[in-house]
């Protein structure tokens, strides 16, 4: 890992040079990106490296968005707190209201302590369309930025600036505080708490305060969303904030210290680009999902830091290339499945039924060819495709693995 | 006689119409390794349990240092100085060797919420630890995942946990559960030094170990104490012989 310093000065310096890299459209993206990056690591602190799985980080994000929209609303940017300190509202209103879930959830753990972090925010959720006046009802809330500091806050290119600076700066907190003895205890919380408490630790108090700064965390980026739309709705808290935020945390690495941001911000950038593309992009996010779970427990980053520490001993060209034959032989497949989801969905959607008549199938087009849905061949163009791709993912297997043999 | 370190005074611990511990009367002396011996059942982990803090007794007062420690909390027990192993290994196996004794080593320092430090700089605590490892001879194993250690040297790791609090009284259970001939020697070795100047209370199934290690020997049987004394007077002992040691000691 000696290049890790340099690969992160060149990250950082590529994401300051972005606003004059890529379109409007994709710095935009980048900015949904830079904070779904940082909510992943709010959550990656908890149930990373403290072993804590919480189904309800959505209510800690939400309450950012919401308090960082009420301070906007009622300082207009100025005095005490102009704009760039906003993001601070929402890390406090997050740390006070992880306190108190922190204290109640943490008093159990394992599938206890998620349904008791699950039931906090769906009662949050129940409850904020009747509370008009804080959560604003069907509307929500909304606000604007204000110039502060000599900034205007205007346009696209300062709100991305804003969130890039506080994603890098709560990150390094972050990394800072897993290097404190706190942060070292979380990891003890996580392998055996019972240990610690016979060594003369109060887990309680420590369970609860690591929940709490991972809240604030979640407030943070909470704070920063509510800030690049200018309005907080209380669709923030729903649900599937919560499960996004888990199952891009499982897909970066939730173990690796960078590895949810990755998640993040990867899954992130795939659902804006492919939400474009097809309807059913939710469909491949849980495809994704699940194929790494299976295959790359460790999650992405994860899998690769293990890969990098212990190598295969083949040679850094045998694994490029053996990685290269893998990825090819996945891309076939892949366009194959996708090929066959795409064209199914094209079939059962109600536009392409109603057009049906009398046995009637018109052609649907599709990687702009047109093809007929009763023929054989739009179906045995996919499934040979994927059954090739797959294939050949074998064969590379059984290669390795032959290689490995004739070695031992 | 000087006064006790450890005394349980009349203790009792029922769980629910199961009677364990029925008036167990104990006294440990400063500075002496006392082993607890008897058949399995007898009840000997519950009395662990119970000076620990794990369970609280039914009746009966536990006291350390002349203070009554009866229903205090492990961590309460612990900070008064009363530190213990456990006779399934338990440790924290996904981090470094380092790491696990380290966080044993914080709390003496009373480094529980800090998060203003950077903990490689803690001057004191990583001397510390690098004490213990030199102490429990895992120095080359620091940066080794304890889950990956082998199973006597997680037992050692254990042992190093214990006493990184710098506690008075030691309790160890089974430390030698499952371990082959060497290595019972070895960590028998072990124990012997690392308890120099302070008190063990030590559960056994080895007798070989048992009566080389220790000053002292308290039988237990059915959750009474039947006998105390040195490993001559109990090998002598009648009681003990019908009620456990049998022909093997005889």
């Amino acid at each position: 890992m000696k290049y890790a310093p340099l690969l992160l000065l060149v990250t950082v310096a590529v994401l300051i040079a972005l606003p004059w890299l890529v379109s409007g459209s994709m710095l935009n993206a980048a900015v949904q990106m830079l904070i779904s990056a940082l909510f992943a690591m709010a959550f990656g602190l908890l149930c990373g490296q403290a072993g804590m799985l919480s189904f309800g980080h959505a209510a800690y994000f939400g309450v950012g968005a919401f308090a960082a929209v009420h301070a906007m609303n009622a300082f207009g940017g100025e005095g005490l707190l102009p704009t760039p300190l906003l993001p601070l509202v929402g890390g406090a209103s997050g740390l006070v209201s992880g306190l108190l879930a922190g204290y109640f959830s943490t008093k159990r753990t394992g599938v206890y302590f998620a349904m008791i972090t699950l039931a906090l925010a769906e009662l949050l959720h129940a409850l904020a369309p009747h509370l008009k006046t804080v959560f604003g009802g069907e509307a929500g809330v909304s606000s604007f930025r204000m110039p502060a500091w000599g900034i205007g806050f205007g346009s696209l290119n300062d709100v991305y600036f804003l969130t890039l600076v506080w994603t890098l700066v709560s990150i390094g907190l972050l990394y800072l505080f897993s290097k404190t003895p706190l942060g070292r205890l979380a990891l003890g919380l996580r392998e055996n708490a019972h240990r610690l408490r016979f060594l003369g630790y109060n887990t309680h108090a420590l369970g609860t305060l690591i929940f709490a700064i991972s809240a604030m965390f979640a407030g943070i980026a909470g704070a920063l969303q509510s800030m690049n739309i200018e309005a907080a709705n209380y669709v923030v808290l729903e649900s599937h904030i919560s499960t996004a935020v888990v199952l891009n945390s499982f897909i970066g690495g939730v173990r690796v210290f960078l590895g949810p941001a990755i998640g993040g911000a990867v899954m992130t950038f795939f659902g804006h680009v492919s939400s474009d593309l097809t309807r059913v992009w939710l469909l491949y996010q849980g495809i994704i999902f699940v194929l790494v779970m299976m295959f790359l427990p460790r999650g992405i980053v994860g899998e690769l830091v293990e890969r990098i520490r212990n190598p295969s001993g083949e040679g850094l060209a045998r694994t490029i290339s053996t990685l290269l034959a893998r990825l090819a032989s996945l891309a076939i497949a892949a366009f194959g499945a996708v090929f066959l989801i795409e064209f199914l969905q094209r079939v059962l959607s109600p536009e392409y039924r109603a057009g049906v008549t009398e046995g009637n199938w018109p052609d649907i087009a599709l990687f702009s060819y047109d093809w007929a849905p009763l023929s054989v061949l739009p179906w045995a163009f996919g499934l040979g495709l994927f059954g090739f791709g797959i294939a050949l993912v074998i064969m590379v297997n059984r290669r390795v693995a032959a290689r490995k043999e004739a070695q031992a | 006689m000087s006064t006790p370190i450890l005394s349980l005074q009349h203790v009792h611990k029922s769980f629910g119409p199961a009677h364990i511990i029925r008036d167990a009367n104990l006294d440990v002396l400063p500075g002496e390794r006392h082993a607890v011996i008897g058949p399995n059942g007898a009840g000997k982990s519950t009395l662990f349990h119970l000076c620990s803090g794990q369970f609280a007794p039914t009746e009966g007062k536990i006291l350390l240092n002349g203070k009554n420690i009866a229903g205090l909390k492990p961590a309460e027990v612990n900070r008064r100085g009363l530190a213990r192993s456990f006779q399934i290994t338990n440790i924290f196996p996904g981090v470094t060797v380092f790491e696990n004794l380290r966080l044993a080593v914080m709390r003496k320092h009373n480094l529980q919420f800090v998060f203003w430090r950077s903990a490689a700089r803690l001057r004191l605590v990583n001397e510390e630890v690098d004490d213990l490892l030199t102490k429990i001879r895992l120095t080359e194993r620091a940066q080794t995942l304890a889950s990956q250690l082998s199973y006597s040297e997680q037992r050692s790791l254990e042992i190093g946990m214990t006493l990184a609090s710098d506690p008075q009284v030691i309790l160890l259970d089974e430390p030698m559960a499952g371990m082959s001939h060497e290595e019972t020697d070895y960590t028998a070795g072990l124990i012997r030094e690392i308890t120099e100047g302070r008190t063990l209370l030590i559960v056994e199934h080895d007798m070989s170990v048992v009566f080389s290690l220790a000053h002292r020997i308290s039988v237990l049987v059915y959750g009474e104490i039947i006998a105390t004394g040195t490993p001559e007077e109990i090998r002598g002992n009648a009681r003990v012989k019908e009620a456990y040691l049998g022909e093997e000691a005889a």
